[in-house]
């Protein structure tokens, strides 16, 4: 092709296929380097670095609007990367972009698996970046094996919240009745933790009676269809339905709808997204819990950037500093209308200087 | 059902093959009443009316979505782009009807933009296809990521709610027990069954199907037709859009997850085969019902979770093993 190309320069007709070719090439190059980068002025400041799975998901979306908002209480440059959930590309991102600040660099990552997290932090270590990973690392990979570089882990345990979300089901049904459970993917640490905090909650309520558990991997869709089938099943049985996030809770809302009976029977989500908390205050949803992706996005990074500009040394730090659980906001009908205004109607107020503040304790492994 | 009269209308067109088809043609209805039989025997609540209202909400956007399929693949092509046009237009229309984001209310007149936009991306995928000679899967599966990546540059990651009393009466609204929507789905499957046994569209794409070499020798204008077929797969993959919008109640660029598989199953497991030429839109509705009661029947049966997607897989071997034909093939790829 490129051949074509350049015999078509040289004066040979160029074909309409191979000019259509090379907008193809040029388009494509444009793709590639998926590095949305401004250019380096301030190049004496750390760039910051949110590296994320997409953009497609309010999720990370929000995450991104925080790590924006950090940067630029700061003043340094602000790079975005995603890895559209490909590891491989996001790991050569994370490299490109050392490679690109010569290690002047703070990089706040959400690991597309866990095991990408150890090249990410090797990488990083040779180049002399600074690093803070949340969800996802293995569990034998800590941060204090590679001071100064691996500043921190930050991750939310799905257990006291999957419990929590129960609990506030529990309440809402009076302390007794059925309900069913939609879980997310089977093999995800999240999808388990969060099934292991309802069967908590279920023990401790025996007049409540688990119908059924189905996975619906994390999809509305599935969701709909799993809903639509128990209502079959089940019937009237059914008071109140726990769901592990809330695009799964927001459908069984949708199915309950068209069966007429939705706000009769309670459900829960966790993941605290813009229309969950509407459906809150609908009174079509009782619960979520917010993981406040704004604060993971802005906060991963003023942690990293802290520790690379020298306001502590990890090093120094208690371990309970650098693998630990962050704090979810649990929303109910009681708060889910200051949460709106705070959190959603206006941008986010953050002391990015509280870098401490939301930790929860040392993250446990078993 | 009254439909087994005309399951395979390609028996007439071939009289000499018609004793052998006859079994072949017939197993994927001889599956769906066995199933719903066994299913019935474990829990008799299948049988119920309400059960049967909940299969017919989940089976309308498969069922919309195989009628454009199944053109496509009647002509011996694929579409991966499923998922694109419906999330595509399932994202638009939020954004054009009434909705929680913007103060837009073009109420009808979205959903007839959305069709257009439907029709856009199937024609471009005719278009690319047939003009820059590429074949169809590599095509429709770019314009597959197109579709979800505009939609995702239209949203930047968001869920817009969609509050028109009109898009949500498909879902909502009932006439004789059953949504608007499965009403629009039976709707949809009448037009494609008009077009394809009264239409020369319809009779070309079998043409094309059966074998192209002898279509473009008598005059087929190839070319023309497989642009039109693929505009038509457009389109329907838009109404689903539209569908799947009114029923989850809001657009996001997530919407179309997982439903080209569906889509393609559905198809294949009511018999149209994917060398092109044999099959029906009537056999696709029997492919999406197979498909629908079995995912509803599990739930109602108690299969774990865990063992749910193994069954599906091992339903899909055994449709398509007793519905194909295998005298007439020399080679299976």
């Amino acid at each position: 092709m490129v051949n074509k190309l350049i015999s078509g320069a040289l004066g040979k007709p160029i074909k309409r296929r191979d000019i259509l070719k090379g907008a193809g090439l040029i388009g494509m190059a444009g793709v590639f380097p998926a590095i949305i980068t401004r250019p380096a002025f301030a190049a004496d400041k750390p760039t910051v670095v949110n590296s994320i799975r997409s953009l497609s998901n309010p999720y990370h979306a929000t995450w991104n609007k925080g790590g924006a908002a950090f940067a630029k209480s700061v003043g340094a440059d602000y790079v975005t990367l995603v890895t559209e959930g490909n590891s491989e590309k996001g790991i050569a991102d994370i490299k490109a972009i050392l490679a690109k600040t010569g290690g002047n660099a703070v990089i706040n990552v959400d690991p597309n698996d866990s095991p990408d997290a150890r090249p990410i932090i090797d990488a990083a270590k040779a180049a002399g970046a600074y690093v803070v990973t949340q969800w996802n690392k293995p569990a034998d990979l800590h941060p204090w094996d590679y001071d100064p570089n691996y500043v921190a882990h930050i991750s939310f345990s799905g257990v006291p919240y999957g419990k929590a979300m129960a609990e506030t089901l529990i309440k809402k049904m009076g302390g007794k009745g059925g309900i069913v459970a939609l879980g997310g993917i089977e093999s995800n640490v999240p999808a388990i933790e969060r099934k292991k905090g309802l069967m908590e909650a279920l023990a401790a309520n025996p007049d409540v009676k688990l119908l059924d558990y189905q996975v619906a991997n994390w999809s509305a869709t599935e969701a709909l269809e799993k809903t639509n089938a128990w209502l079959t099943q089940f019937g009237d049985q059914i008071t109140g339905i726990w769901a592990a996030n809330d695009d799964m809770a927001l459908a069984a809302v949708e199915a309950l709808r068209a069966d007429g009976r939705a706000g009769k029977v309670p459900v829960t989500g966790i993941d605290g997204i813009q229309l969950a908390v509407e459906a809150i205050q609908k009174g079509e949803l009782a619960g979520t819990v917010a993981w406040d992706p704004y604060w993971q996005g802005g906060m991963g990074l003023a942690i990293g950037y802290a520790a690379k500009t020298g306001v502590f040394d990890p090093a120094k730090e208690p371990k309970e500093h650098r693998e630990f659980y962050g704090k979810g906001v649990i929303i109910t009908d009681e708060n889910a209308n200051t949460y709106y205004a705070e959190n959603i109607a206006a941008e986010p107020k953050m002391d990015w200087n509280d870098i401490w503040g939301r930790v929860t304790g040392q993250i446990q492994y078993d | 059902m009254t439909l087994d009269a005309s399951i395979s209308p390609s028996q007439s067109a071939k009289p000499t093959a018609r004793r052998r088809w006859r079994i072949a043609a017939w197993a994927p209805l001889i599956v769906l009443v066995l199933l719903c039989g066994l299913i019935t025997l474990i829990n008799p609540n299948f049988m119920t009316f309400g059960n049967m209202v909940r299969i017919s909400q989940a089976a309308m956007i498969p069922l919309v979505l195989g009628l454009g399929a199944t053109f496509i693949i009647l002509m011996g092509s694929i579409d991966l782009s499923v998922e694109g046009g419906l999330t595509l237009s399932a994202v638009i229309l939020s954004m054009l009807v009434l909705n929680g984001a913007n103060s837009n209310a073009f109420g009808m007149f979205g959903i007839l933009i959305v069709l257009l936009v439907g029709a856009g991306v199937g024609f471009a995928n005719g278009v690319i296809h047939v003009r820059l000679k590429i074949p169809s899967f590599m095509v429709t599966l770019g314009m597959w990521f197109v579709g979800v990546g505009a939609a995702n540059a239209l949203l930047g990651g968001m869920a817009i709610r969609i509050n028109d009393p009109m898009i949500r009466s498909l879902a909502i609204e009932r006439f004789l027990g059953f949504p608007l929507g499965v009403w629009l789905a039976l709707f949809c499957l009448l037009i494609a069954l008009i077009i394809q046994n009264y239409t020369r569209l319809g009779r070309y794409i079998y043409a094309l199907g059966g074998g192209e070499d002898l279509a473009a020798l008598s005059g087929i204008p190839v070319g023309r037709v497989r642009i039109l077929a693929f505009t038509l797969a457009g389109v329907f993959y838009a109404v689903g859009g539209v569908l799947a919008a009114a029923q989850l109640g809001l657009g996001n660029a997530q919407i179309g997850t997982g439903r080209l598989f569906t889509t393609v199953t559905a198809v294949v497991v009511g018999g149209t085969a994917l060398s092109g030429g044999q099959g029906s839109v009537l056999q696709t509705l029997v492919g999406v019902l197979i498909v629908v009661v079995l995912s509803n029947g599990m739930v109602l049966m108690g299969v774990p979770p865990s063992v749910q997607i193994g069954v599906q897989g091992l339903m899909i071997i055994a449709a398509v093993a007793l519905s194909i034909d295998r005298k007439r093939m020399r080679i299976v790829k």
